[in-house]
């Protein structure tokens, strides 16, 4: 159905003006010597205003001619000629026809501006319709078959489009955009072109007047974010209400687009001012990492200078001691910040291999021995654990991590435990301690780089407790590189658990190569 | 005669300490500080030495980050024609890099920050190997309840014969040729599988289970048949 007015006659008018004029012609008919032809004529005129209503003027006006015509030669006398003999009567026939042509101008008048006014009210709801279908779309781009079909209400066919996906590139690159409705190559040149001047071609548009089509930008302020074509037959490229229209709707969609640029644009200016502050507030936490080991070895390495000679053999070399501790520190907390940098990079890859969990702990252990001289780290393993699908560096640098936490949030003696189960399709590498536990409100800032639980863990010194942040922080970004995750479940006769679930998956075909690979279970006594 | 090392390390301050450090030692070291003074001393010093299959020197440090080249450059040259022991010192801790320069014929590779007692230690292991082309091989180890005769095929815990299946003994066997240094996994499997299986590493986890279980007092915890994380495994020494 085309949307697009007009007044022109309607045959659906005809059967209620032809009703109206039966009926009348009938009453007078009837009336005739009963009333006097004055009082017949307001029947007439009457008739006449009622048919208009439904008829175009033109014909309003022959049909009322011809009735009054009919009037005279029927009414009045002498009768059945066109003679009139009276004065008075031709006063009447007169009156009657300038009546009822004036009555069918002002009805015709008024019939049009309703009717305008009506449709209007269609083009407005319209363009309303399509603002607010697209003001519900996340992505205005997605939703370009919205215009369209706007568009070929207004029209009467699809019009085929080009939406820009971004800012405008320096060259018509395909990928730049979304096209709908599969334009040739010509017309292609030609939407990018409109959109490019922001201006619209065609007949009425003062450009390209010649052009047996419309090119419309869609325009948003100061530039434009699409364009659309619409070829036309020879009416409508006189119609610049039509033009208008179209314009109107594709301008819509132009300000959406535009919206939606600007919005991203917001929010990637957003992500990236969040990241900066997640930067400095990371670097700040760091270099206040790097700053306490640093002052221990600056003092004691000062000290061995500028005391050595006063130093007895054992001072010297317990500051010598201090300096390699801190050194190793300093170390493992540079591992850690690189590590996660490392793993904060987008599209990190991991190196993926079958590794046994017994042999990670295992490692794990050899490494923090030598932080225990206690011996209060013990590892617990399930029999029978599947082979994990890991990078084993990584996940050993994690338990090594939450290993070094448990021993500095737990008092000797202690225990800490490295436990190692399947449960609910997943392997889930634990390191559990009796310390103080986290308090609850610390439970998942624990793991932000720049976190400490300064407030938990009162009874240790600050000597004791730093560092926590970005080894936390490592171990998360470690489980979750390997699809997994990390939690602090706290235990029920206090102390933390921190559990990496890491997914079982499908060990790999174990198939017994003429190298002499063969069942594990053969060589079992 | 005291051993003769040459150190490649291009930071001065490392490079004095080590040098001090190493002298204590009693080794005779030969300092170079670039990739072009490595290879040239490592010339003169073969010159020097008169014997044209000796490069007068009897180990090599080399750090990888040097201002005119890769060090693994001077490794390759060095390959090409000698076997004497190399390790890596650098600040570099990729195990792809590791791995690779392992197989490449480094004997060992050392993480910067490292302390000077585990770098004697691993020079020791490295020396030990000093030669194996030429030298008798390893065939016999000892260590705790653990003794190994590779000759007799006799592997003893407590004084107790081990029984072990054939690819168990070949693998431990392996390490036990190079006690102390790190044999990648890939190296592993190729020795022990076959240079078709090298990317079979599941094998290796599963029969370095089956070992641990027969010769570790507790798997979990192993003392003996050591990980070295994404790298491969070490026979301690």
């Amino acid at each position: 159905m085309k949307l697009h007015a007009s007044d022109s006659f309607e045959l659906r008018g005809v059967l209620p003006a032809s009703a109206v004029w039966a009926f009348g012609w009938g009453a007078m008919l009837a009336l005739d010597g009963r009333l006097d032809l004055a009082n017949i004529a307001m029947v007439l005129v009457l008739a006449s205003a009622l048919a208009t209503l439904w008829l175009p003027i033109s014909l309003s006006l022959l049909l009322t001619a011809l009735s009054v015509a009919a009037f005279n030669w029927l009414f009045v006398p002498p009768r059945h000629t066109f003679a009139v003999d009276l004065r008075q009567d031709a006063l009447l026939l007169a009156a009657m026809l300038g009546v009822s042509w004036i009555v069918a101008g002002v009805v015709t008048r008024q019939r049009m501006l309703a009717s305008r006014a009506r449709h209007h009210a269609r083009q407005a709801e319209q363009l309303r319709s399509l603002t607010e279908a697209l003001r519900d779309a996340d992505d205005p781009l997605q939703r370009g078959g919205l215009l369209r079909d706007a568009l070929a209400e207004v029209l009467g066919q699809a019009p085929k489009l080009l939406l820009l996906r971004d800012t405008m590139p320096s060259s018509d690159q395909p990928s730049a955009v979304v096209v709908i409705g599969d334009p040739d190559d010509h017309e292609r040149s030609g939407l990018w072109h409109c959109m490019r001047q922001g201006h619209a071609f065609g007949p009425g548009t003062g450009r390209h007047a010649d052009l047996p089509e419309w090119y419309l930008p869609l325009r948003g302020r100061g530039s434009a974010f699409g364009a659309a074509f619409v070829r036309l037959n020879l009416a409508e490229r006189a119609d610049d209400a039509l033009r208008t229209q179209a314009q109107a709707l594709c301008d819509q969609m132009g300000l959406v687009l535009q919206r939606a640029l600007h919005a991203r644009a917001a929010s990637v200016a957003r992500e990236q001012a969040q990241a900066q502050g997640v930067r400095n507030a990371l670097l700040a936490a760091i270099s206040h990492d790097y700053r306490t080991p640093l002052a221990t070895i600056m003092g004691a390495a000062s000290s061995l200078v500028e005391q050595g000679e006063r130093l007895s053999v054992e001072q010297r070399r317990h500051r010598a001691q201090t300096i390699v501790d801190e050194s190793v520190q300093l170390s493992r907390l540079t591992d850690n910040t690189l590590q996660l940098a490392r793993l904060d990079a987008p599209g990190v890859q991991l190196q993926l291999d079958w590794e046994s969990a017994e042999e990670i702990v295992g490692a794990v252990l050899r490494r923090v021995r030598s932080r225990d001289v206690q011996h209060r780290v013990h590892a617990r393993l399930e029999p029978g654990l599947p082979l994990v699908r890991c990078d084993a560096l990584l996940l050993t640098q994690m338990l090594e991590n939450l290993v070094d936490n448990a021993l500095k949030y737990s008092a000797a003696p202690a225990p800490v435990e490295i436990v190692v189960r399947r449960q609910a399709g997943c392997v889930v590498l634990a390191v559990r301690d009796r310390g103080s536990g986290v308090a609850a409100a610390w439970r998942e800032r624990i793991f932000d780089a720049f976190q400490r639980g300064e407030r938990c863990g009162a009874g240790l010194d600050d000597q004791a407790r730093r560092g926590a942040g970005v080894g936390l922080a490592v171990c998360r970004a470690v489980a979750r590189a390997h699809g997994g995750e990390l939690k602090l479940r706290p235990r029920a006769h206090g102390g933390s658990s921190f559990e990496c679930w890491l997914p079982e998956q499908a060990p790999p075909p174990c198939a017994d190569a003429e190298g002499g690979i063969a069942q594990p279970a053969e060589s079992r006594p | 005669m005291s051993l003769r090392v040459l150190l490649v390390e291009d930071d001065r301050e490392l490079r004095m300490m080590l040098r001090d450090a190493l002298a204590v030692e009693g080794y005779e070291v030969h300092t170079a500080a670039s990739l072009s003074e490595g290879l040239a001393l490592l010339g003169g010093l073969a010159a020097r030495s008169g014997r044209s299959a000796d490069t007068g020197t009897d180990l090599v440090l080399l750090d990888l980050g040097l201002p005119d080249g890769d060090g693994e450059a001077l490794l390759a040259a060095l390959r090409q024609r000698h076997a004497i022991p190399l390790i890596v010192i650098s600040a570099r801790e990729g195990d792809g890099q590791k791995i690779h320069l392992l197989d490449a014929g480094a004997d060992d590779y050392l993480v910067k920050p490292f302390s000077i007692g585990e770098l004697l230690a691993r020079m020791r292991v490295a020396l030990r190997h000093r030669g194996t082309a030429v030298a008798p091989a390893v065939t016999t180890y000892q260590r705790g309840p653990l003794s190994i005769d590779l000759a007799a095929h006799e592997v003893r815990l407590h004084g107790a014969a081990v029984h072990l299946t054939p690819t168990e003994f070949k693998l431990l066997a392996r390490l036990v040729r190079t006690a102390g240094q790190v044999v990648t996994h890939r190296q592993l499997l190729a020795d022990v599988w076959g240079p078709e299986c090298t990317e079979q590493t599941h094998y290796l986890r599963l029969y370095m289970a089956q070992l641990r279980a027969k010769l570790e007092s507790d798997p979990a915890d192993p003392q003996l048949l050591l990980t070295e994380p994404g790298v491969g495994y070490r026979l301690a020494d």
